[in-house]
Formats: structure tokens, C-alpha cells, sequence
């Protein structure tokens, strides 16, 4: 909100800086949104509602953490908290020339089936596995998710063996 | 395929995933600028509506129940406070919901966060249904003492018509919500049992 009251070139300065780390972690922000929608104009309301989110914290994040990891939690927040009995028509869309939900060519169908696997899964369980699958460390897993070291392994084996039990159905 | 099922062969999808995003422009500069001047959202601005329309009843109460009515002031005096309740409860929750640095926190304090304003806004609807119940009885009563006969019977069974469909669409989507925070809450005790 304080972002309002500041003058407009440090506006247009801050501004800058928002869309080119958009620009930089647009993949990041980009799966984690999908692994958490059903269709393209969830990923797409999503996806406006993590900008906002991640743009109302911008001038307060200072650093203290890697910006990655900050995005990971903002984005992870978002798409857990979301209320989305109401789907909106966007007004803006994604620009993207492919369509993970219905294109069908090999890659995609390996896309795909990630996809379904992980939706299978509890929403922090889909976060801890989606972090584990974007290499971060445990330490870093346990920082965004709010758990220990070692409570991420322990969860981490258990969601092992429920993905295992799925793959056997 | 699936007996070789493993957390690495998710590796692989996702680094085919990644390949495939990176040759995406994805978002374009109208989107980043829309989200930028996009602050409130459609749930913020749910709980301003209501707290707009818990203040605006007020006024309009007197000029509705008062002067058009004529029921008594009493009445009108117990309903502006019964709305200032409610201007107040949804201001508790909005103040919960809208904390700007809410969605830097890590999830399970985030998640624990919203689920207890959201129980509280589940909770709030035990005083709310009751009380909504005894002001539509107490409304009848005045109506039916003032107007009598035809008109005040078609009012009272309306009343009481709508008030019951009321109170069990209010009910069950407040046993609902409750359900569905109990299991977030749950989720997260299992998350962090142990720790």
C-alpha cells in the first residue's frame, strides 16, 4: 500500500525492477501455478493473482532471503490459499503459444503426467515435492514450507511411497 | 513405465517442463503492469461491500423502519447496533486476510493465518444466524402490531418462509467452510506433528 504515496520516479524505478524479475522467474512462478490449477484460465488467475501478491510485498522484501526462495513462498501462499469458487474472465492473458492441458505431442504428455501425479497429492505435499523437483536443498524446502530439515525428509520418503501406491492402482 | 515409478523420473518431466517454458515469452509487460494496479482483489473488495452496506442499513434503517414504517425506535436502535457488530466482525477478518507481508510468511503460518480468520468469519455466523432469526421475529411482531389483519399476515409468513430458507443455506455453508478449515488445520498439525 505505502508503494501508492511514493514519488513517480522512484514508482517508475521500482516498477522496473518488479516486471524484469517477473521477466527473470516467469518459468518459476509459471509451474507452480500449473501444478496447482486444472486448466489454462486457472493458471492464467493464478498467475495475476501471484503478480499482485508478489508486487504488494516487493518494496518490503529486502533481501534477507534469495529472491528465488521468496518467490517460491509468495507464489506457493497464493495458489494454497486462493479461494476459487469464482472464476473470473481475465482481462489480460498469458502469452504463450502452447497449451499444457491440451496439446499433445510427447513432451507434453510427459508434462502431463507429471502434472496428474502431483495433483494427486495434499496441497503442502504438492509444494514439498514441487520444491524437491526445482533442486532446492532441504534447508531451503523447510524455510519456504515452515517445517524442519528433517521433518522434509521424513515427508519426502512418505510422499515417495504414496506416488508409489498411485503409479500401482 | 510404472513398476520404474520413481521421484526421478519426475526430475526428468520437470526439466522437460522447464525446457518447454523457457522458450515461452509467458507473460508480457500489459499483464506485470495490470497486476501492479491490481491491489485489491475480488475477496478484499467482498468485505468492503459488506461493510458499506452494514453503514449505509443504519440511516436507512431510520428512514425504512422509522419514518416509513413506523416501528419503534427501539427497534431501529438494536438493529444499527447489530450492524455496527457486523461492520465490526468483517473489519476483524478484512484485517486478518489483507495483511500486506501475509503471503511472505512461510506456508504453514501463512495457511494457519487465513484458516483461523476464516474460522472466525465460520464462527461469527453461530451469533449471526440466531440473531438474524430473533431481529426477523422481533420485526414480524412490530409489523403485525402495527398493520394487522391481511397485510401483516402476508409479511409474517413471507418473513418466516424466507427466514427459515435462509437460516439452513446460512447453516449449511457454514458447516461447510467449517469442514473445510478443520481439514486445512488438520493438514497442517500432520505437517508439523513431530516437530
Amino acid at each position: 500500500m505505502g508503494v501508492r504515496f511514493k514519488n513517480r520516479k522512484t514508482m517508475n524505478g521500482l516498477e522496473r525492477q518488479f516486471a524484469q524479475t517477473i521477466a527473470e522467474h516467469k518459468s518459476t512462478i509459471y509451474t507452480v501455478c500449473y501444478m496447482f490449477s486444472q486448466d489454462a484460465d486457472e493458471v492464467n488467475d493464478l498467475f495475476q493473482e501471484v503478480l499482485v501478491n508478489l508486487w504488494k510485498g516487493f518494496e518490503s522484501f529486502e533481501h534477507r532471503s534469495d529472491i528465488r526462495t521468496w518467490i517460491y513462498r509468495v507464489a506457493l501462499n497464493t495458489c494454497i490459499s486462493l479461494d476459487r469458487k469464482k472464476k473470473r474472465a481475465a482481462e489480460v492473458r498469458l502469452t504463450m503459444d502452447i497449451n499444457l492441458f491440451e496439446d499433445r505431442d510427447e513432451d507434453t504428455k510427459q508434462v502431463d503426467m507429471l502434472h496428474k501425479r502431483i495433483s494427486k497429492l495434499q496441497p503442502f505435499d504438492r509444494a514439498i515435492v514441487l520444491l524437491w523437483l526445482e533442486n532446492l536443498s532441504y534447508e531451503e524446502i523447510g524455510q519456504i514450507v515452515g517445517i524442519s530439515t528433517k521433518n522434509v525428509s521424513v515427508r519426502l520418503f512418505r510422499i515417495r511411497e504414496q506416488l508409489k501406491n498411485m503409479s500401482n492402482d | 513405465m510404472n513398476e520404474n515409478f520413481d521421484l526421478e523420473n519426475m526430475r526428468q518431466q520437470m526439466t522437460t517442463l522447464k525446457n518447454k517454458l523457457n522458450q515461452q515469452e509467458i507473460v508480457n509487460d500489459r499483464f506485470v503492469r495490470r497486476s501492479m494496479r491490481n491491489e485489491v482483489n475480488t475477496i478484499t473488495r467482498r468485505y468492503y461491500i459488506i461493510m458499506a452496506l452494514g453503514l449505509f442499513m443504519i440511516p436507512y434503517g431510520y428512514w425504512c423502519f422509522v419514518k416509513l414504517s413506523g416501528l419503534s425506535i427501539f427497534f431501529w436502535i438494536v438493529t444499527s447496533i447489530f450492524m455496527l457488530v457486523c461492520v465490526g466482525a468483517t473489519f476483524f477478518t478484512l484485517r486478518k486476510i489483507n495483511d500486506p507481508n501475509l503471503m511472505n510468511h512461510n506456508l504453514v503460518e501463512a495457511r494457519k493465518k487465513v484458516a483461523s480468520a476464516k474460522k472466525f468469519e465460520a464462527n461469527w455466523l453461530f451469533f449471526g444466524i440466531p440473531a438474524v432469526v430473533l431481529w426477523l421475529g422481533w420485526f414480524l411482531y412490530e409489523v403485525y402490531q402495527i398493520h394487522g389483519g391481511a397485510i401483516g399476515n402476508g409479511i409474517f409468513w413471507g418473513g418466516c418462509i424466507g427466514g427459515i430458507i435462509g437460516a439452513i443455506c446460512g447453516l449449511s455453508i457454514n458447516f461447510r467452510t467449517q469442514r473445510q478449515y478443520q481439514d486445512i488445520i488438520d493438514q497442517i498439525e500432520d505437517l508439523t506433528a513431530g516437530e
